[in-house]
């Protein structure tokens, strides 16, 4: 039992201990700051994220509730239902092309480069909360949408203002209607809660001015949005699940204010999970920092154990002494990190500003601070219980006799199961707190394999370096016999890089690979222009107008219906779902085509496609997903919805999609016979060469201004701006890592910096001249670099293949250039700090030394 | 031999130690009884086993055979804790090197012993302790900031506060010069006698051990002489004294 004096009495030791400073706890202090600095910063912005979502909630869904239909408005019956509910707000959106209107200047230059928008009507009720606010300050909404003298107002924001030269009081053409630009948007409530990438600026209206576009046809793409303000007191949670009830077969999508921009929020999650668990890993790294600070102090403490021991102090005593120092060091680090993770949000708020199309919160999280701290104690903790359990077993004899303390023992039973413990507490909260447990249960035993790994390495390359045969040439011999000496830095120099390195490297690859992908693979195979919307009247017209442009060619066309699965096997399609993870494919509508025959090309998984002339009871063939979805396959009964006509039809085929080619894919194709005089629009794609693309979109545009044209290589580009900004993230959440690692090894290094100086000596009195010397150690090092390289870059490699092939089901294609970057970065951040501690070491006078020794 | 009890026994004492050259019998099997408030000197060439003897008695260093019986306590049977504890409560411990604890003060490393102990007025204790060896004006020094020979007197003030029954010093003068060195002995004999201590002092130097009541020579790890000092003139005694 452990006493309250026991605790005074250690508590008056250990602080009388630390008298002497904490020049040594310098690295200790960095990495556990550095760590849990890393960890606490990618927390607060992530909870500032959060509290914006669930502060402005009603502000971002545009109501207490929201009502998503896709591509159809709700019927009157519907509609007068939503009234009764509250008040309603309507907005739909949609992409469309805007330009300058004819007569403005610039307008028949702007043709080419007309921009793709995504287009906002909204009624008078328009927003129901938030505010929207202009640039000029404004925010009379309603009053900037009116018509005056028969046009109608438009809000813009600042990068469609830029891309078409526009300010307040020019006119755009947008489909068949001209408005007028009456404001630059600043901010826009509800910008958050649409869920979609946006992959053109906003273009806004009013709801009255929208029929003028003549955007709004049969089986156009228009998203319809029902906001409501319920009635003071009512359960918008509960409202929202019992709609879901009332209209079960709608394919309404209904939101409540406390999940206002659910696929943000599931985005923001698991980034965050992302950084955080590389973060992590920077705090293991510096754990090993710290580990190595504990072992130099406790090596250096050992005449005042012996003392303390001789003079009568219990084993237990010398154990909570060291613990409580530890522990006053650790909370000064971690709260060094603390203050570095409140503190860099706010720093990195401006540049998240432009990212997100919410405003962060930033502040202080204490709940997310907290679980930072957490991370950075059980980490110091892990590190430290070795050398503290090892020390308190030094024997008081070590007065006596040199060389008693040297045999470093086993720490004792107790001090090991506390180690496991902790170890055990360390990965469970990295597991408990992330959102995808079963990834962080992977990065948790990844993480203890790979320091395991390293940890043998280094064990191996001194193994190896003593079973080598002796070179002739001195240095060469000597740098040999550096890498397996007693108190060799080559564990160390393996285990401080390597787990750093490796996560740079699987970083770099698994974003390397993205860029591939979005930057070079989809855009060689891909289209130049997606068009959407083309009415069935405009097809032929559309057809001649495209291939009459020179290079045009690959035009493609498709019809395009939306239809909901609202039955499986005879079943209500909900209670069908086999696997969770695919429950997407029931909520809310799917496209729908039908054809004659299969694609070019196609991959059949299971069944056969229909004969070309074939004319009986329909059938369909459906996407890999879809099957996995129900578990079923050719020969099942599927009912779709196809505009609230139902139509039951046989699974004659399973399709495996592939959707890099970003070509026209459909989930769901229906046999001839069936859709044909549904309502319904076309899809199209076409390639071009990049000369030809401007001359394209002017053609079309001008012809048909209700059809959007979406360039692939600016969709793409979004896309791609988008990784590129994650990867940044990620990268420098991951070098905080490779900084961690360089403090650590730069510690270890300094620590045998006496060893270096006395070798240095000694091979200069025997007549070595500084280049032999410099060169010893460059050998020694420069191998060291290279093997840490080597190992890292293997299980970088490893990492990011498993990453790309079993998570996210991509194409892997090895990086070599990212290999090779990483070699050369290890063996020059060990050559650096090697040759930095050499330098000082060859300026060292030979004769204090020598005296000394 | 006087009827007293005896403050120390060792009955068959032996003690081989591992080293990397293979296993090292340092010490032979040694029979030794030492009466309360005797005042002891071990001596013998390097490597006979005289700090080994020490650190067996001191409770530092286990025996690998035979019984050390110490102010009636048999210490072949004590824990790491328990023998701690035996040390703090029984044994105080002079060194050649000092063994100051340098992050604390001169009280702080006198009245440290009492503070494990649990003495409520170990500062007090520690400030008579330093007033006893000259030094009530460096209470507040580091051990850095003394000069050896106050670090030694320090030292030696730490070994007696605890009043402990049994003093051992290895070498205790071996880095003072000589006349620092004769001050630091005068005040141990001083204060073994006051105290009724015990003193087993391990020395080279033939001045010292004459001083003593009794030397022990060792060889290659065996008692070989054990003689009682016969004093030339009663001044000597006195001066050592």
């Amino acid at each position: 039992m452990i006493t309250l004096t026991e605790l005074k009495l250690a508590a008056r030791l250990a602080r009388r201990e630390l008298r002497g400073g904490i020049r040594g706890f310098r690295i200790f202090l960095l990495c556990l700051a550095l760590g849990v600095g890393a960890i606490a910063a990618v927390q607060s912005v992530a909870g500032g994220i959060q509290r914006s979502l669930t502060q402005d909630g009603r502000a971002i869904l545009g109501g207490d509730a929201s009502v998503r239909v896709l591509y159809r408005e709700a019927t009157a019956a519907q509609r007068q239902w939503l009234e009764g509910q509250g008040t309603v707000a309507v907005t739909a959106d949609m992409r469309a092309m805007a330009r300058k209107a004819a007569d403005q200047p610039g307008a028949e230059a702007d043709l080419g480069a007309a921009g793709l928008v995504e287009l906002k009507a909204v009624d008078g009720r328009y927003p129901l909360y938030g505010r929207l606010t202009l640039t000029d300050g404004g925010s009379d909404v309603q009053a900037r949408l009116a018509a005056r003298g028969g046009v109608f107002g438009a809000l813009v924001d600042d990068t469609l203002a830029a891309r078409l030269s526009l300010k307040p009081g020019d006119r755009l053409t947008v489909g068949d209607a001209t408005v007028e630009v009456r404001g630059i948007i600043d901010h826009e409530p509800d910008k958050a809660g649409s869920g979609s990438i946006a992959l053109g600026p906003r273009l806004m209206i009013s709801a009255d001015a929208l029929p003028a576009t003549g955007l709004v046809r049969p089986g156009s793409l228009v998203n319809w949005s029902y906001q409501l303000r319920l009635p003071e007191g009512t359960d918008a949670a509960a409202w929202a699940k019992g709609v879901d009830k009332t209209f079960p077969d709608a394919g309404w999508r209904v939101r409540d204010f406390q999940n206002a921009a659910p696929q943000l929020t599931r985005f923001i999650d698991r980034l965050a999970q992302f950084l955080t668990l590389v973060g992590l890993t920077a705090l293991l790294v510096g754990g090993v920092g710290v580990g190595n600070a504990v072992r130099s102090h406790m090596d250096a403490s050992v005449h005042s154990i012996a003392t303390l021991k001789c003079l009568g102090a219990p084993a237990r005593l010398i154990f909570q002494v060291y613990l409580m120092q530890i522990l006053a060091l650790a909370g000064l680090g971690i709260a060094g990190g603390l203050v570095l993770g409140a503190v860099l949000p706010l720093a990195a708020g401006r540049a998240l500003a432009g990212l997100l199309p919410i405003t962060a919160e930033i502040g202080v999280y204490p709940g997310r601070l907290a679980l930072a701290a957490l991370f950075g104690l059980t980490t110091a903790l892990v590190f430290s219980l070795w050398p503290l359990g090892q020390a308190q077993g030094v024997p008081a004899a070590r007065l006596f006799r040199e060389g008693s303390a040297g045999r470093r023992g086993r720490p004792p039973t107790w001090v090991l199961m506390a180690l496991a413990w902790l170890a055990a507490v360390l990965g469970s909260l990295a597991v408990l707190t992330s959102v995808d447990q079963k990834l962080a249960a992977f990065f948790v035993i990844g993480a203890g394999a790979t320091l395991l790994l390293f940890l043998g390495a280094g064990t191996g390359i001194t193994r190896l370096a003593r079973l080598l045969p002796r070179p002739r040439q001195p240095a060469l011999r000597l740098a040999l016999s550096n890498l397996h000496r007693p108190g060799n830095l080559s564990g160390m120099v393996v285990l401080s890089l390597g787990l750093g390195l490796t996560v740079l490297v699987a970083v770099a690859l698994i974003e390397g690979n993205f860029r591939r992908e979005v930057g070079e693979s989809l855009p060689a195979n891909a289209p130049s222009f997606f068009f959407v919307d083309i009415q069935p009247d405009q097809l032929d017209q559309f057809r001649q107008t495209v291939l009459a442009v020179p290079g045009a060619h690959d035009l493609e066309t498709t019809p395009s219906l939306r239809g909901t699965i609202v039955r499986v096997e005879g079943k209500p399609a909900q209670e069908q779902v086999h696997d969770p993870d695919k429950k997407w494919v029931v909520n809310g509508d799917r496209g729908v085509t039908y054809q004659a025959s299969a694609p070019a090309g196609d991959k059949v998984m299971a069944g056969a496609w229909w004969p070309a002339d074939y004319s009986g009871p329909p059938k369909l063939a459906i996407s890999k997903d879809i099957a996995q979805a129900f578990g079923i396959g050719p020969g099942a009964h599927m009912t779709l919805s196809v505009l609230g006509r139902e139509i039951e039809a046989e699974v004659a085929v399973v399709r495996d999609l592939d959707f890099t080619t970003l070509g026209i894919n459909f989930t769901l194709v229906m046999s001839p016979g069936v859709l044909e005089h549904a309502p319904q629009t076309h899809l199209a794609t076409v390639r071009a060469p990049a000369g030809a693309e401007a001359a394209l979109q002017r053609a079309v545009i001008q012809a048909f201004p209700n059809i959007t044209a979406i360039r692939v290589k600016e969709a793409l580009a979004t896309v791609s701006t988008i990784i590129v900004n994650i990867g940044m993230a990620v990268r420098v959440v991951a070098a905080v890592t490779l900084v961690a690692g360089t403090l650590v090894l730069a510690g270890a290094i300094a620590a045998g910096h006496r060893r270096r100086v006395y070798d240095a000596v000694v091979l200069k009195v025997l007549g070595a001249v500084r280049a032999t010397v410099l060169r010893t150690f460059l050998i020694e090092y420069g191998a060291l670099g290279l093997i840490t390289a080597v190992i890292s870059g293997a299980l970088g490699t490893l990492t990011a293949w498993a990453v790309l092939t079993k998570v996210m089901s991509m194409k892997w294609v090895f990086l070599p250039q990212t290999l090779v970057l990483t070699a050369l970065l290890s063996t020059a951040i060990t050559l650096a700090l090697g040759l930095a501690a050499t330098w000082r070491a060859l300026s060292q006078p030979a004769a204090p030394l020598l005296r000394e020794e | 031999m006087s009827p007293v009890q005896s403050a120390l026994d060792l009955t068959g004492l032996t003690l081989t130690l591992e080293s990397a050259a293979g296993r090292v019998n340092i010490l032979k099997g040694i029979d030794l009884a030492i009466q309360a408030g005797e005042r002891i000197s071990i001596v013998g060439p390097s490597g006979s086993g005289k700090s080994s003897l020490m650190m067996v008695i001191g409770g530092l260093e286990r025996p690998t055979g035979g019984t050390v019986t110490v102010a009636g306590r048999t210490l072949n049977t004590l824990s790491e804790d328990d023998l701690a504890r035996f040390r703090r409560d029984h044994v105080g411990v002079v060194f050649q090197s000092f063994h100051l604890m340098a992050a604390m003060t001169a009280l702080e490393n006198v009245a440290l012993p009492l503070e494990l102990a649990g003495e409520a007025d170990a500062f007090d204790r520690a400030r008579d302790g330093l007033a006893a060896v000259g030094l009530s004006h460096r209470l507040d020094h580091y051990p850095g900031q003394l000069s050896g020979g106050e670090q030694q007197r320090v030292a030696l003030a730490r070994a007696f506060a605890p009043r402990p029954r049994l003093i051992l010093a290895d070498e205790p003068t071996g880095n003072l010069d000589q006349e620092t060195g004769e001050q630091i002995i005068r005040l141990m004999f001083d204060q073994a006698r006051r105290h009724g201590t015990t003193l087993i002092l391990v020395t080279h130097d033939p001045g010292l051990a004459a001083r003593c009541d009794r030397t022990i020579r060792l060889a290659d790890g065996r008692v070989v002489e054990d003689t009682a000092v016969t004093r030339a003139a009663p001044g000597e005694r006195k001066g050592a004294d």
